[in-house]
């Protein structure tokens, strides 16, 4: 078969997202699109061109078995692949974690509230970040026009010599964005580039992983997140 | 079937961000890509496959490669759930198109005459898909005999020789209709910038 002429890929791209390409011409087709951007591109826009065909076929509840075979396949990869390398989003337990840190967080708005004001009471964002246990761990806030992240351990942080911690902001969508390394400390003021009501804009949450020392090598979480919590914006 | 587009958008726009999750090996976001749009991709593989052990396998293996490459879905590029529905389709496809070099005509003969007691018929779903949007008049400037090709070919799955047996017509005839009403929608649909 001549894929060459563009109109030729076009109505074999045509004919292989219809589904009336036969066996063999069909796996070869897909073998070849996906080594040629022009077939794949072919490929993509024929199904942005008769997806919404699909719109009215009746959903069908499928069986609770199927999620529980996908997820025995899943887990069964990752304990093979890697032990150790789970990712800043491998845990379910973030999110449960989040969901736990709304106690977390009173306590925090009480600590917040009760310090003294050493100015006008002003726009802040306060984070509480705890452990999978739910017990804060470390407090970040900011003021809304203030261009530095405060960030205070509330119990002793130990990363182990050859770790760092890493502060990430975890945007609604997209990758996590690093906000810079805690110190072992636990007392740290990490510059923003632009005021924190805007830095932190779109941002539902932070969380802290370990990674090797001197922060990830990726720009994204290796190690696992060792707290977490949601950015509450007090204004 | 009524779509209100901006529930829609937003609809998308949250499994986008759940997909993108799942790039990053959030289990739960997949475990909620799964809860949103399961029933649908289900009902896609179980219109091609009609059978359940089959379409439940096919909608396993392609969760299960959701999982390893969500990282390959570039949101600019397509709907989430036009990706997420081809992954099914591609693989329903891919299984019916290997029985058919494995089993004697006699399975194709089943496969079309079963066509006719199925409901709703592709025809109807075909308008009815078109409905919400600008595909409907495309479709609607198709022939009779290429309109019901596609739409056998689109939620059957049918092939071009199993088009041919369930229209009775001969296999040239079918395969021009299909190719011909292909062009049409293509035109129609791009002239009318519904496609991106």
């Amino acid at each position: 078969m001549n894929y060459r002429t563009p109109e030729r890929a076009d109505a074999l791209a045509a004919q292989y997202v219809l589904g009336t390409m036969p066996a063999r011409a069909r796996a070869r087709f897909a073998r070849l699109a996906r080594s040629d951007g022009v077939l794949a591109d072919a490929i993509r826009a024929w199904e942005d061109r008769l997806s919404p065909l699909g719109q009215s076929v009746p959903p069908i509840e499928p069986p609770g078995r199927v999620w529980t075979a996908i997820l025995a396949r899943i887990d069964r990869g990752r304990v093979a692949s890697a032990a150790e390398r789970r990712t800043v989003w491998a845990s379910v337990s973030l999110w449960r974690g989040l969901a736990l840190a709304g106690f977390a967080t009173a306590i925090a708005l009480v600590l917040v509230l009760l310090s003294p004001p050493l100015e006008a009471p002003e726009a802040r964002l306060v984070v509480v970040l705890a452990g999978q246990d739910a017990k804060p761990a470390l407090i970040a806030s900011a003021g809304r026009s203030g261009r530095l992240l405060t960030i205070k351990a509330v119990t002793p942080l130990s990363p182990g010599a050859d770790r760092s911690l890493q502060l990430w902001a975890l945007p609604a969508t997209g990758n996590p964005r690093s906000l810079g390394l805690v110190p072992a400390s636990g007392i740290a003021q990490i510059a923003l580039p632009v005021a924190a009501g805007s830095a932190l804009e779109n941002i539902p949450a932070l969380a802290v992983s370990l990674e090797p020392r001197g922060g990830s090598p990726t720009g994204l979480p290796t190690g696992p997140v060792l707290y977490s919590g949601p950015v509450q914006r007090l204004y | 079937m009524a779509v209100d587009p901006a529930r829609q958008l937003e609809r998308s726009a949250r499994l986008m961000e759940l997909l993108a999750r799942t790039a990053l090996a959030d289990q739960s976001a997949f475990e909620q890509l799964y809860r949103m749009t399961s029933s649908h991709l289900y009902g896609v593989a179980m219109r091609i496959l009609r059978e359940s052990a089959a379409a439940e396998e096919v909608l396993q293996e392609s969760f299960v490669n959701v999982w390893h490459h969500a990282g390959s879905y570039v949101a600019a590029r397509s709907q989430p759930l036009t990706w997420l529905t081809s992954v099914v389709r591609n693989r329903c496809l891919d299984r019916l198109r290997r029985r058919d070099v494995d089993t004697v005509n006699i399975d194709d003969e089943e496969h079309a005459m079963a066509i006719a007691d199925r409901s709703p018929m592709p025809l109807e779903l075909l308008l009815s898909g078109a409905e919400a949007n600008a595909v409907r008049r495309c479709v609607e400037t198709l022939d009779a005999g290429p309109k019901q090709a596609i739409a056998l070919a689109f939620y059957q799955g049918l092939s071009h020789s199993e088009l041919a047996r369930h229209l009775k017509e001969p296999l040239g005839t079918v395969k021009s209709w299909v190719r011909r009403g292909l062009e049409r929608l293509k035109a129609c649909l791009d002239g009318a910038g519904v496609h991106r």
